[in-house]
């Protein structure tokens, strides 16, 4: 039996240590995805420690054939959408579809870095910035996301291109800087 | 490059540290951890000297099925000398104890008459003691009684002292199990 799966029947029997050991187990990757669907490191806690609540809650409907890294994670990403909801964050394309052109980002590749990515990515409207992390970092195919948004697939793979081209514009001001 | 590809190159670069510790804290609190009745919790911490007490009394028990049909006699001196050695070794304990404040360590009521010497278990023995004054079984019996009853009360005031230094120790703050 996974350790993991030992962890849950320990949390199902009411064992405090166990609910400990789930916690440490996930809670940085779980924190990180919050830290960047929200943008903001309290948001980010606030969203994670309900996501966990519901979690340890909802551990005895946790089905054995399930993984359990999906399901938290699942729970976690439902939250972080929850919240940017109630910041009136909307996914739904205004105005024309224009057909997406793929860009690429390393015109001065050399002088490239994270950490320049990683603000250019903070700065995304939060509409695309949900998007390329979905797409990216929690690695969610097209149609998923699109479930997840409730929105077309299409509108998802337009709202991709356009958040990857914003990246490209943040990070090229960024190196000439 | 792909800012997809990118990022996957330098996937760890783009994690964060951790949550801090007040989103555990707040979900300690709100654990689905049914909370057990005070004298079960009570038991759950100090099942091993229910355990022991249970083994006098079934250690008691067999001697008497065992030696019920035995004659009565008298009871030899050096059976005489053992249980004023032991007598008087328990009963300093049992002072020990009676002089910490029961909350302190931890004993209900109940646990608390159990390692009073003059039990009804040891009247017993006792009792059988003198009816088979000749009986090494009862003999050995007795001894192990009291080795069992010092042990006992050795591990509950050792017990006792190591929870109280643990109290005083910060350093034991950090652990928030």
């Amino acid at each position: 039996m996974p350790v993991t799966d030992q962890i849950v029947v320990r949390c199902r029997k009411g064992d405090v240590r166990a609910f400990h050991e789930l916690y440490e187990a996930y809670s940085r990757a779980m924190y990180n995805i919050c830290l960047r669907m929200t943008g903001h490191s309290s948001d980010a806690e606030d969203v994670l420690q309900e996501a966990f609540v519901q979690v340890f809650k909802n551990l005895e409907k946790l089905e054995s054939d399930s993984s359990l890294t999906a399901w938290i994670k699942r729970i976690v990403v439902n939250h972080c959408l929850s919240y940017l909801r109630k910041k009136k964050v909307s996914w739904e394309e205004v105005g024309e579809m224009e057909a997406a052109v793929e860009t690429e980002v390393d015109e001065e590749a050399h002088a490239l870095t994270v950490s320049m990515v990683k603000e250019a990515i903070r700065e995304l409207p939060d509409g695309y910035r949900t998007v390329l992390n979905l797409y990216i970092f929690e690695e969610y195919s097209h149609r998923e996301i699109a479930a997840l948004l409730g929105i077309t697939e299409s509108t998802v793979k337009t709202q991709f291109m356009r958040a990857k081209e914003k990246v490209r514009q943040l990070v090229k001001l960024k190196i000439k800087q | 490059m792909k800012l997809e590809d990118f990022i996957q190159q330098h996937r760890s670069e783009f994690e964060e540290e951790g949550p801090g510790p007040r989103v555990w804290a707040a979900l300690e609190k709100e654990l689905p951890v049914r909370q057990r009745p005070t004298v079960v919790r009570m038991l759950a911490r100090h099942w091993w000297k229910a355990a022991i007490l249970v083994a006098l009394i079934a250690n008691a028990g067999i001697l008497l099925k065992m030696n019920a049909k035995k004659d009565a006699g008298v009871v030899l001196p050096e059976i005489a000398e053992m249980q004023g050695y032991y007598t008087t070794q328990i009963e300093q304990k049992l002072d020990e104890l009676k002089a910490l404040p029961p909350e302190e360590l931890g004993l209900d009521s109940t646990t608390r008459r159990e390692l009073e010497i003059r039990n009804d278990t040891y009247k017993l023995l006792e009792r059988e003691l003198q009816n088979n004054p000749g009986n090494e079984r009862i003999r050995a019996a007795m001894i192990r009684y009291y080795q069992m009853k010092l042990e006992l009360l050795d591990r509950i005031l050792s017990e006792h002292e190591k929870y109280n230094d643990e109290i005083v120790t910060p350093s034991n703050k950090k652990d928030v199990l």
